[in-house]
């Protein structure tokens, strides 16, 4: 059934994460939450954490769909956000502008924010746009990981979307630390060695943690490396690791298949996390 | 593409700035794709798609930022100039994930900047590398031949595509070394992709101008270069 004239949708999620120094805690204030996007509650996690989900009720993102995220850490806050599943890219109608989401987060000085979503999954004949701003203060914190999947693939939907863009700036009091811009449109050439080669998954793993030395994070770099150079398995996944200009560094992947994928970026996470917080890295609870 | 013209001199310089043996390194740079080659994943037979695709991703980053630096050359209000100056660079060094290439690009910026500065009595060569030094910014080599080229009154379309030859050059010149890949067969090569330079170049024309559309997508030679340090042996630097 086709719904010619379905209308797009705008969802709004604005939170605010503030560490109560009374109780050691961080609390979430929800300001605003305007359906498709939801969030049920905080659930304390070590350390002093917050742990939520971030809930799309449609159950994916709908061609024209227009989504705004807006995350607010607080002077010392810890707040930890995951979805509830993949995120699911919808076949778009023709009259329907692309989907969009947009994330604004901003994490003040010592605060901690780890967003740590399950893949993105672009079904065949969906548009879908997707730009993410993060600002990070001094003594700051970020994890950051994004996982893209190159559709459907059991049901051999391969890059078959028609048009991806993915934008992700990370920059530190004002200064830019990280830029990808990814504009894909049909057609296009992924298997070229230029872009994806012979893989098909593709993940990023920010780390950042302002103020650190640069002499730190190259022996981080070292450390991580070995990690990737162990989870490395030829034409299978590929893993990699390189300091940002500052304040952090960043693990990437490409992988033929998206089963190890979630457990190497927990390696990661592990190991960065005791190295810069001295923190166990617990993955975010799912099931209830 | 449009016309230019170029002065006599302006063309001799030019020919010297692209020159492969001018002594700022490029040659000990292969930006990760030594790790292709290395590692397998990429042959003679692939190159030149390879080089096409690889330059519609990169070369036209760079030919932008190119670009735009030698667009800054004509402002005349010097602290908006430095300022914008360090802003660009920030911005590529933020693009720039891969710390090896990073590096290697704000290597051959800063020889590049501090050789014509001894060549050429500009003082603006000489105070883009202060305010670089002092914000502790990077100077790449894209936006730093851009700059030069402003400064030498160098067309902005002909200093764009002067840098793109040089880059086409050297990743052939970089292929040479890495692949049994012969001097006939590399020439053809670097002949058949002058079309491509050119549609980088108009490219490169419309993105300065509309610089929230720069995007580059090279998900697997990011990661080779990643991964060059790891190498056994290596005869580049990148």
């Amino acid at each position: 059934m086709t719904i010619s004239n379905a209308q797009p949708i705008t969802g709004r999620l604005r939170l605010g994460f503030i560490f109560d120094a009374e109780i050691q805690k961080t609390r979430l204030n929800v300001y605003t939450q305007q359906p498709p996007l939801k969030v049920i509650r905080a659930f304390p996690i070590s350390d002093g954490g917050a742990l939520v989900h971030l809930h799309n009720v449609s159950g994916g993102v709908l061609g024209g769909d227009q989504l705004e995220v807006s995350v607010h850490v607080e002077t010392n806050a810890y707040a930890q956000l995951t979805s509830t599943s993949a995120t699911r890219i919808y076949r778009s109608q023709p009259h329907l502008p692309p989907a969009t989401q947009t994330a604004e987060m901003v994490v003040e000085e010592g605060g901690l924010l780890e967003y740590l979503p399950d893949p993105i999954i672009p079904f065949a004949g969906s548009r879908y746009i997707q730009c993410s701003r993060i600002e990070l203060a001094p003594n700051a914190g970020l994890f950051w990981w994004e996982t893209l999947a190159p559709g459907r693939t059991a049901c051999d939907e391969i890059f078959e979307y028609d048009l991806l863009h993915v934008d992700l700036d990370i920059s530190a009091q004002g200064k830019p630390l990280a830029i990808e811009r990814v504009r894909l449109a049909a057609p296009w050439q992924p298997s070229s060695l230029a872009r994806l080669g012979i893989y098909r998954y593709i993940s990023s793993f920010y780390i950042c943690k302002v103020g650190l030395e640069a002499t730190d994070w190259l022996r981080l770099e070292k450390e991580l490396s070995t990690i990737a150079q162990q989870l490395t398995i030829p034409g299978e996944i590929y893993w990699g690791v390189s300091t940002l200009v500052a304040h952090g560094l960043v693990v990437r992947t490409l992988s033929r298949g998206g089963r190890d994928i979630a457990s190497g970026l927990y390696a990661f996470w592990r190991a960065a996390k005791q190295a810069l917080y001295q923190w166990e890295a617990l993955l975010p609870r799912k099931l209830y | 593409m449009e016309c230019f013209v170029l002065d006599c001199l302006q063309f001799l310089r030019l020919l010297q700035l692209t020159d492969s043996a001018l002594p700022i390194g490029s040659t000990a740079h292969s930006f990760g794709l030594e790790t292709l080659a290395v590692e397998g994943d990429l042959n003679v037979a692939q190159l030149e798609s390879f080089l096409q695709d690889y330059l519609m991703e990169v070369a036209r980053l760079e030919a932008t930022f190119c670009r735009l630096g030698n667009r800054l050359a004509s402002l005349t209000e010097r602290d908006s100039l430095l300022l914008r100056w360090l802003e660009l660079n920030n911005r590529l060094s933020a693009f720039k994930t891969a710390r090896e290439s990073r590096v290697a690009s704000a290597t051959l910026g800063r020889r590049f900047l501090q050789l014509v500065a001894s060549l050429e009595d500009e003082p603006l060569l000489l105070e883009v590398q202060k305010a670089a030094k002092a914000h502790r910014a990077d100077v790449h080599y894209s936006p730093a031949f851009g700059l030069v080229g402003g400064v030498l009154g160098v067309d902005e379309t002909a200093t764009v595509l002067a840098y793109l030859q040089q880059s086409l050059q050297n990743l052939i010149f970089t292929f040479q070394r890495l692949l049994p890949l012969g001097q006939s067969q590399a020439s053809a090569m670097a002949w058949r992709l002058k079309p491509t330079l050119l549609t980088i170049a108009d490219q490169s024309e419309e993105l300065a101008l509309h610089p929230e559309n720069i995007a580059v997508f090279t998900p697997l030679p990011d990661l080779a270069s990643m991964r060059h340090p790891t190498l056994m042996t290596r005869l580049f630097v990148s």
